[in-house]
């Protein structure tokens, strides 16, 4: 059998990998196999060592950076009205993000958030974070939470004729969206 | 420091390591591969700053390719990692690896023996959170951390399990397994497939999706689904033929203790049987655990390490009957 990849030169390796029931084989040959190892399209470990091989995959990308399934999800950047847009920390441009399929910078998901958001959905079926959040985040959650509380308390005191108490809310106030 | 795969735990009859990894990036500076020299050693010393108390750093590209290597074995790094030629670091302690510049910035894993998805998780939030206090961590309220690829956004986490599934395997489950898996949102891998033997038995089962659950969810389904399955697991072990499964691994045990050279194929298809003996108690004095550190240990980079090997696979294939007879004679 010849070598699936350059088609001239006798195929002397056989690859197998199997990801969520897709399974994918390839027959190579020894400079072809090199050459996707190098490149990342596979992964054998040292060599041909079976076992490595083996924990290669298992402990393989979890993280599904390996592959390009964004870009393909995104598609051809004809829909870029916005060509000449560059991302103002990275220069990186949407055309960039389509190609390869990841982000320059952390900054690109701000710049090209709308052109990101419908391929961001059919990944993970959503589109709003649920999960922890670094500290000033959360600090400013609680302060938003806590100034909407004492809004109504304020209202509340006014409505009440309790004017005393509403200037102290007001003072708190004052001093939580100064801090 | 002790190895995750030297100690026995929880479920290990089925469940081999517990893993969470998080991807995390600094705000102000451009991804791994937009990186220049100068941010990628800034990136470096400001993390080193960071892990400093009690941590260990390694300039990982310093390392030999088997040292590197080893380490992928062990999974206390991904393979990408071990392949890399660029500078990078790692830094850790106890059950947390935490790899500098791999395609994140930052991805912070913690790998425990046996089924403890809960205990992997805290130690990973811990080394997250001396991240947080310390540098500006990317992240938005809308699409959460920030990161390389998008498919990580949200919580940037992925929880993963190894399993060990002989029985599952033999009867042919694997394939309608990992149909129902992919339908609730996690993904299993391993060699397995039309025709295939049993190459090893062992698969990894991880979440597929990020953004819009949390972490605690995340954990919970994964750990929900993963006691199903070691249930079932356990079951379909029920059923074999006990006497002829003692008759198999005992063999097996025999050609593992007399065996002068062994190549990782033939390793492979013993462990599986040898694995499977010592869980269900069917060889006196050997554990799941001798069953696990033989095969990682006799894997090529940790032997080459371990053992100071030139690069050269007959030689391997001496030392590799020799370290596993040695593990093997330490039972009672
Ligand atoms: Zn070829
Ligand atoms: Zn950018």
């Amino acid at each position: 059998m010849l070598c699936e990849r350059c088609g001239k030169k006798e195929a002397t390796f056989y690859y197998k990998e199997n990801v969520n029931g897709t399974v994918k084989t390839y027959h190579l040959c020894g400079d072809c196999a090199a050459e996707m190892q190098k490149s990342g399209e596979i992964q054998t470990g040292f060599g041909e060592d079976p076992i490595a091989k083996m924990m290669n995959i298992l402990s393989g990308d979890d993280f599904f950076g390996g592959d390009d399934l964004f870009g393909k999800l995104i598609g051809s950047p004809q829909k870029t009205a916005e060509r000449g847009k560059s991302c103002p920390l990275c220069g990186g441009t949407f055309h960039d993000f389509v190609k390869t399929g990841k982000a320059g910078c952390p900054r690109c998901y701000e710049t090209f958030e709308a052109e990101l958001l419908p391929s961001i959905q059919r990944i993970h079926g959503r589109t709003a974070h649920n999960g922890q959040a670094p500290a000033r985040f959360r600090e400013e959650n609680e302060k938003k939470q806590k100034i909407a509380g004492l809004e109504t308390e304020l209202k509340e005191a006014i409505r009440t004729e309790n004017y005393e108490k509403a200037a102290e809310i007001r003072d708190t106030l004052r001093n939580l969206r100064n801090a | 420091m002790t190895n995750w795969y030297e100690i026995p735990g929880n479920e290990n009859d089925v469940v081999v390591s517990s893993r969470v990894r998080l991807a995390r990036n600094l705000a102000d500076y451009p991804f791994e591969p937009r990186l220049t020299p100068e941010q990628a050693k800034e990136i470096c010393e400001k993390l080193k700053t960071i892990y400093s108390d009690g941590w260990t750093y390694t300039d990982f590209s310093t390392l030999s390719p088997a040292e590197k290597r080893s380490y992928g074995e062990k999974h206390l790094v991904s393979p990408a990692f071990a392949g890399k030629k660029t500078p990078c670091a790692l830094f850790a302690r106890n059950s947390v690896y935490i790899m500098a510049l791999e395609e994140d910035h930052l991805r912070i894993q913690s790998i425990y023996p046996g089924l403890a998805l809960d205990e992997a998780w805290h130690d990973a939030a811990e080394a997250d959170r001396l991240l947080d206090e310390n540098a500006n961590v990317a992240y938005t309220e809308k699409l959460g951390y920030l990161t390389h690829c998008p498919t990580n956004l949200g919580t940037g986490m992925r929880a993963s399990v190894m399993l060990f599934l002989p029985a599952y395997t033999a009867a042919r489950g694997i394939q309608s397994l990992a149909a129902q898996l992919s339908k609730i949102g996690l993904t299993i891998r391993g060699m397995y497939g039309e025709g295939s033997s049993a190459e090893g038995c062992l698969y990894q089962i991880s979440n597929q999706i990020t953004l819009g659950i949390t972490e605690e969810e995340t954990i919970r389904k994964l750990e929900t689904v993963v006691k199903q399955i070691v249930e079932k697991e356990r079951q379909l072990r029920e059923r074999q033929d006990k006497e002829a499964l003692a008759d198999r691994a005992s063999r097996t045990l025999g050609i593992l203790l007399y065996a002068r050279r062994m190549d990782s194929a033939e390793l492979l298809g013993l462990y599986t049987t040898l694995r499977m003996g010592a869980s269900m108690k069917l060889l006196e004095g050997v554990t799941v655990t001798m069953a696990d550190r033989m095969l990682v240990e006799s894997m090529p980079g940790t032997l080459t390490v371990a053992e100071g090997l030139e690069d050269d696979s007959a030689a391997r294939d001496k030392t590799r009957a020799d370290v596993i007879r040695r593990i093997l004679k330490e039972q009672k």
